[in-house]
């Protein structure tokens, strides 16, 4: 088990953002977290990347008790994310962005430099810019593309996407699902937030449904989307594309 | 053999301009430098008159470029800089001080009393490092502000050690009634802490700052370490303020809290680090000199306008923060790189 989660709560105030969260994702999985707006998805995403602290439960990580490490000491373990709202460092070229992660956030190898681990990274993700441009010239999509490269150059082991799909054309969809399974066919284990049921259906072994913070199903997308409490959860709701 | 000779010689220029880059020098910049260095025997540059705005420019500069260390990098926009560099004046002032009406009567020697002084500064910016690092932009700089309004309230207050408002006058650093000698030590300095403050923001902290100053959540789920590089920065940044205060004190050999310390000076610096463009350090060299000389001018031909020169520098801001916030280093930059361009057009092709 890679990573698990126990009993995790977050308050926000007298809100219940995340209420007794549990489950564990296996190594090499690829599994999905999905619910209405405001069920919690993100605050649960940011209690396990350190940037915010759980009330209550724990997380662990490869048997380790992580829970409520700081951001930059989760991404040294090996855990990387994308934000929900992409929006990196504006006055850094492409490459600068990258660099950041590569590095500040890799483990010091000797065989890899953070060069290299740019150059990959970028590659990877298809940049379809020249480096030198500043990020605050690139679109939402491509700001998209560039925060992943970004957190893929600091080689994490678990990698967090926060509704990495969001705003992009059916032809990008299909590239973006196949980019996923790349990432994890290098044996990185992806937790992935999304809207977007067609790549939940397409990429996704697994996944738990959450609303008002509660998780209220969980198991392989298929059946747990046909479960009555899902259905009821998600009527609506606008923003879900079946 | 000729055509050796002159491939050896060019061989040889660009190993200098090799070294030049590595300490943030370029070429042109570099002959800008011999130019101010020369300046002082060349009228009407040469009178003592007008060497005293050559070194209050330099001074200037020097802090503009210690400034942006914070400011252009890290984003935080240090209010009680000018309260930090008059700590560093005032300790430098106080242990030189063989008055016995006061407490401390050491009677250092300038020369030492000036390091003295910046590691004490550097200190408090080490604290004031750790005091603003749950802080963002506006707060961090309100925090600044108010550590700064403390240190003029202690240098007020002490009398005993500061004489309070009446101030302190420091022995000089030099036993010459001559300004131009001063005028090598501060250029000296001006140059030392923008070799320093470059040589540092071209490593990978140069990047932590950039990338902690743009998006703080993205720079640590990154891997950056907040404490580290923004401690860091402000000990570097205020370590050289100390130093600048030193040179100040024994220099006018006059301190008063109000003189050095107000946040009216602060916001000096600030506006020329601006206007000379965030995050470039050299920005800041390139206003100051031109901006003393003005205000300088200005203040002779309209002599009933004491503040006048606070009102152009606000004005002068706004209008670069608003129109372009790149600054004067941001046009210096995009100039070079569209003439780079023509040139190649024209070099380029049949
Ligand atoms: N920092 C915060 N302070 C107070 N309330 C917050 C904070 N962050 C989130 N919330 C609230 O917590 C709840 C969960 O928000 P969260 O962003 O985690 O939802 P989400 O599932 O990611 O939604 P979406 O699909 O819209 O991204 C919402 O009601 C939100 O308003
Ligand atoms: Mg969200």
């Amino acid at each position: 088990m890679i990573f698990e989660a126990e009993n995790v709560v977050k308050n926000f105030g007298g809100l219940k953002a995340v209420d007794n969260i549990s489950f564990s994702v296996e190594e090499g999985e690829i599994f999905g977290l999905i619910g209405p707006n405001g069920a919690g998805k993100t605050t649960f995403l940011n209690c396990v990347a350190g940037a915010l602290k759980p009330n209550e439960g724990t997380v662990i990580l490869f048997g380790e008790d992580v829970t409520g490490l700081k951001p930059e000491v989760m991404c040294k373990k090996g855990v990387s994310r994308t934000f929900q709202i992409s929006r990196p460092f504006p006055r850094l070229t492409v490459e600068e962005n990258v660099e950041v992660g590569a590095i500040f956030g890799a483990p010091k190898d000797h065989k890899i430099t953070a060069k290299n681990r740019v150059d990959e990274a970028l590659d990877f993700v298809k940049f379809p810019l020249s480096r030198e441009t500043p990020a605050e010239h690139l679109n939402a999509v491509q700001l998209k593309r560039l925060d992943l490269a970004r957190a893929l150059a600091s080689s994490p082991k678990l990698l967090l996407l926060d509704e990495l799909a969001a705003g992009l054309t059916t032809g990008e969809l299909e590239e973006i699902m196949d980019l996923i399974k790349k990432i994890r066919d290098r044996g990185i284990t992806i937790i992935i937030v999304e809207h977007i049921m067609k790549v939940i259906r397409g990429v996704c072994e697994r996944i738990v449904v959450i609303d008002y913070g509660e998780k209220i199903a969980e198991g392989k997308p298929d059946e747990v989307m046909n479960n009555p409490k899902v259905i009821e959860a998600y009527l609506g709701e606008k923003r879900i594309s079946f | 053999m000729k055509i050796t000779e002159l491939a050896g010689r060019k061989r040889k220029m660009t190993g200098i301009t090799n070294i030049l880059q590595r300490v943030g020098f370029s070429p042109s910049g570099f002959i800008l430098l011999v130019v101010l260095a020369v300046l002082p025997f060349i009228p009407p540059f040469s009178s003592e008159f007008i060497l005293r705005w050559l070194i209050f420019g330099a001074f200037l500069a020097a802090q503009a470029v210690a400034f942006d260390l914070t400011a252009g990098y890290i984003n935080v926009v240090n209010f009680g800089f000018a309260a930090i560099l008059g700590l560093g004046a005032y300790t430098s002032a106080i242990l030189a001080n063989t008055s016995p009406y006061l407490i401390v009567q050491t009677g250092l020697t300038p020369w030492i009393g000036m390091f003295i002084g910046a590691i004490v500064a550097g200190f408090v910016g080490f604290i004031l490092g750790f005091l603003t690092l749950r802080l963002r932009g506006l707060y961090a700089a309100i925090m600044a502000w108010f550590v700064g309004i403390a240190i003029l309230g202690l240098a007020r207050n002490l009398i005993k050690l500061t004489r309070g408002s009446l101030g302190l006058s420091p022995p000089s650093l030099l036993e010459t009634s001559s300004n131009r000698p001063y005028f090598y030590i501060i250029l000296t300095m001006m140059v030392a802490i923008y070799i320093i403050c470059k040589i540092v923001t071209r490593s990978h902290y140069g990047l932590a700052f950039r990338a902690l100053g743009q998006n703080i959540d993205a720079a640590r789920a990154s891997g950056i370490n907040p404490t580290k590089y923004r401690v860091f920065n402000f000990t570097l940044s205020c370590f050289c303020a100390g130093l600048l205060g030193g040179f100040y004190a024994h220099y006018f050999v006059s301190l008063t809290p109000q003189a050095v310390m107000h946040t009216s000076k602060t916001v000096e610096v600030l506006a020329i680090a601006f206007i000379g463009g965030r995050g470039f350090l050299w920005g800041g060299i390139l206003t100051a000199f031109p901006f003393v000389f003005f205000i300088e001018y200005l203040r002779s031909a309209l002599p009933g306008l004491p503040g006048l020169h606070l009102v152009i520098y606000g004005v002068l801001m706004v209008l670069v923060m608003i129109y372009y916030p790149k600054g004067l280093a941001g046009f210096v930059v995009w100039a070079r790189e569209k003439i780079k361009i023509y040139k190649e057009e024209k070099n380029g092709g049949f």
